[in-house]
């Protein structure tokens, strides 16, 4: 496969799996204000996903609705839903002889709808929620259909690669800035409302309840979404899956020298054999200091292994 | 809902053809042709809704698919779908058989004329072709004299567009030898014309164009000596206009599709960059023209091509196709001379027509066409995609006089041709049937097997009323084309 392609699927599902968790984030988000009122929360959400540092930089955007709004649809802020589906979908229009029709479809028919005409009109018009879910349909379609009708083989393992990248990526950086809520709002601690937002917005509510019944405490979270091996976007199970593609894609394209396999091995064993009590003992910053650096060097190996060798 | 049914339609709106133009579909009187008649009754018997609901699932089709072309304006990049008329063009097999023998015949002798122009100019000696036509022509490439490509093939794939005058007879507009486009829309258009009619189609076993990707697959594999070669397509890239149709027939022959800066040079080799590392291209069929192959040969500023290669070439490591420098057997100048050099070449009369052309650098043609402008079109040697020409018949004299004053700077530069009434075909337009005009462009692809013609081809449309320019980048669209 050629390495632009690679390069190209990477991204591709990058982008897609960032586009889901923003959503997620939204929808909860949005939910836990109707509860709470507390617009702050859009801070710590605009801080990190859209790069924006206070929601007075967005003085026009005084309420929910609006700031959502300016989440999905602003032109000009590249983090923006729109702007990560057009990515996304601009990489699979580079690669379509590599993914299924399928895949591509769906992806284009994302990129259609977010960039209709009156996407804005009817979003203002509907309930939040329905609209949001319904756009959160297009990311499982298209992970469905990925699923369902990619070929297993190089195409399918650099898509799994950028995908559990990303996901690793993010549960990092949620628990980072939500880490900050977990320690100040001692107040929330009682208020079972701001604990099912939390993990409702990671998609970790439900695994939560079954591990750690109601008693909620910051150690259980942190642990859940680090540590737990069985919930779909802990840093451990993130991290597992990358490890198995990059094992797949080496066998692939006749690696030899397996500098990235090795390092990201690295990661999966260092976060497989921690507890929370190590990360406890070192303190929940400098763990995931020590991840996010950790996966930045991955990344470079990753471009150098595959997407721009020397010759 | 507008339940009437569109015979209906057709009483109170009748079908108003052009003037003195043939039409494909309707005799002068507005009875049907017998080719049409069973496509007219499944038509007249939908209401008009239900044939919107097929206007309306052709374009959701297009969109969902992503069948796009980039448009250029205001320096941004807009997606457009090459609009689609959902009737049908109609050709029928004993004309289809003559067309197909025609363009077999122009081929294979423009082959022999380009083999002989880059090596002995036999043609030339015997004073049949001006030797001016090669010395001032931008398109001969120095740099491929005394070369003879792999089994002497020079234009793999051609598309010759074809139109009919207003008694129906079939003329050669243009030999596109170059890498002529389109094919894509051929095969979509099949495919949503199977969706559109699926209780008339199968019954009318319409030759079949689906498998022109492994025909293409086949007759590029048939040019090399080794058994599996490696064959690339090669594209500007995701923003050139034709993108869609790179991806489709990359994706349908099963080959990469790379662009420049994927392929590498190395000891007069051609690689491309892969994630196993570096594997070595035999065949590339390039989609990028002559000028931005090779920076060091051709265009110094191109980031398209690939440094080299053309040394590759012609050290027999790479095979590209089309050969570097066929636009010199089909460039404007060059086609006055095609029944000429098929007699030269072949010693046949050539079976398709060409339209009677005037050079202006020829006192008496300049001062004929002067004459009879408003009868006439001109068109520069070097222009294609519609752009730079003079319609005579709608020009204002300001406009003309303009025009005149270039040609007399380069005379050689212009040629003329009547203006002929291209055939109309009927549309779906504003819920009823108008006529539109339209050209048909056939492709052939030549191996060493010789020469095949995918039967059946791309039918362009000027949906613009009155208009002739079929060109998808002034108005134009398409419609598929069935051969019975």
């Amino acid at each position: 496969m050629l390495s632009r392609v690679a390069n190209n699927l990477f991204w591709m599902d990058r982008y897609m799996e960032r586009s889901y968790g923003l959503l997620n984030l939204i929808i909860t988000n949005y939910n836990s204000t109707l509860d709470s009122g507390d617009y702050s929360s859009w801070n710590g959400i605009l801080k990190t996903y859209m790069n924006i540092d206070s929601l007075e930089d967005l003085y026009e955007y005084d309420d929910a609705i609006s700031i959502i709004d300016f989440m999905l649809f602003d032109e000009l802020n590249p983090n923006t839903l729109i702007n990560i589906i057009k990515k996304s979908r601009e990489n699979a229009r580079g690669v379509q002889e590599h993914i299924s029709k399928e895949v591509w479809l769906s992806s284009n028919k994302f990129y259609l709808n977010i960039s209709d005409r009156l996407i804005r009109k009817k979003f203002r018009r509907s309930d939040p929620i329905v609209f949001l879910e319904d756009l959160l349909n297009f990311n499982l379609m298209y992970y469905s259909n990925a699923d369902l009708t990619q070929e297993r083989g190089n195409a399918f393992g650099f898509m799994n690669l950028g995908k559990y990248y990303e996901r690793t990526l993010q549960s990092v950086d949620f628990l980072s800035y939500r880490f900050n809520d977990l320690t100040k709002n001692d107040y929330a601690l009682q208020e079972s409302v701001f604990w099912k937002n939390l993990l409702l917005s990671i998609g970790g509510y439900q695994i939560y309840l079954k591990t750690y019944k109601s008693i909620f405490n910051v150690n259980n979270i942190v642990e859940l979404i680090s540590l737990n091996e069985f919930f779909p976007r802990s840093i451990k199970y993130s991290l597992r899956k990358l490890s198995v593609h990059v094992s797949l894609l080496n066998k692939y394209n006749n690696k030899i020298d397996n500098e990235l396999l090795f390092h990201v091995k690295k990661l999966d064993n260092y976060v497989g054999y921690s507890s929370i009590e190590s990360i406890n003992e070192i303190e929940l910053g400098t763990f995931l200091e020590k991840i996010k650096s950790d996966l930045n060097h991955i990344y470079s190996l990753i471009t150098k292994t595959y997407f721009s060798q020397l010759y | 809902m507008d339940s009437s049914t569109f015979s209906d339609k057709l009483i109170d709106f009748p079908y108003e053809h052009y003037k003195n133009t043939w039409d494909e579909m309707f005799e002068p009187n507005n009875r049907i042709k017998p080719s049409y008649r069973f496509l007219y009754n499944f038509l007249s018997k939908q209401s008009v809704s239900e044939i919107n609901k097929l206007k309306e699932f052709s374009l959701k089709f297009f969109m969902n698919q992503g069948i796009t072309f980039n448009v250029y304006s205001d320096e941004q990049s807009i997606e457009k779908i090459f609009p689609f008329d959902i009737i049908p063009r109609i050709i029928m097999n004993k004309d289809w058989e003559i067309i197909e023998k025609g363009i077999i015949q122009r081929i294979t002798a423009l082959n022999l004329f380009l083999k002989d122009i880059y090596n002995e100019q036999f043609i030339i000696k015997d004073k049949v072709f001006p030797i001016e036509l090669v010395a001032n022509n931008p398109y001969f490439l120095n740099q491929m004299r005394g070369f003879k490509p792999p089994k002497d093939i020079y234009t793999h794939i051609s598309g010759v567009d074809i139109i009919r005058n207003n008694k129906g007879d079939f003329y050669v507009l243009e030999d596109n030898l170059r890498t002529p486009s389109g094919v894509c829309y051929m095969l979509e258009n099949r495919q949503i014309s199977r969706r559109l009619y699926p209780s008339i189609m199968p019954k009318k076993k319409i030759k079949d164009v689906s498998n022109y990707p492994q025909i293409l697959y086949q007759q590029l594999a048939s040019l090399s000596n080794k058994k599996n070669p490696t064959i690339v397509l090669l594209t500007p890239g995701l923003y050139n206009s034709a993108y869609y149709e790179h991806s489709t027939l990359a994706r349908l022959m099963g080959v990469e599709l790379v662009e420049g800066r994927d392929l590498l040079m190395d000891n007069n080799k051609v690689f491309m960059k892969t994630s196993k590392g570096l594997e070595k291209v035999d065949i590339i069929y390039r989609r990028v023209d002559d000028d931005f192959l090779d920076p060091i040969s051709f265009n110094q500023s191109s980031v398209l091509g690939v440094p080299g290669i053309l040394e590759a070439y012609k050290k027999r490591n790479v095979i590209i196709t089309n050969a570097p420098g066929t636009g010199v057997a089909d460039d404007k100048a060059s086609y006055i001379y095609v029944p000429q050099i098929i007699k030269y070449y072949l010693n046949e009369e050539p079976i398709l027509k060409n339209i009677e052309t005037y050079q202006l650098e020829n006192s008496e043609h300049f001062d004929y066409v002067k004459k009879n402008i408003t009868s006439h079109v001109i068109k520069k040697t070097d222009g294609s995609g519609g752009y730079g020409m003079l319609m005579g018949n709608s020009a204002d004299d300001i406009e003309i006089e303009k025009y005149f004053y270039k040609i007399k700077k380069n005379p050689s530069n212009f040629i003329a041709q009547p203006i002929l009434n291209l055939s109309t075909s009927p549309c779906i337009l504003n819920e009823s049937m108008e006529p539109r005009c339209v050209d048909f462009r056939p492709y052939a692809i030549y191996g060493a097997e010789g020469i095949k013609v995918c039967p059946g081809g791309l039918t362009r449309v000027a949906l613009k009323k009155n208009s002739l320019v079929v060109n998808s980048s002034q108005g134009g669209g398409s419609k598929d084309t069935w051969v019975i």
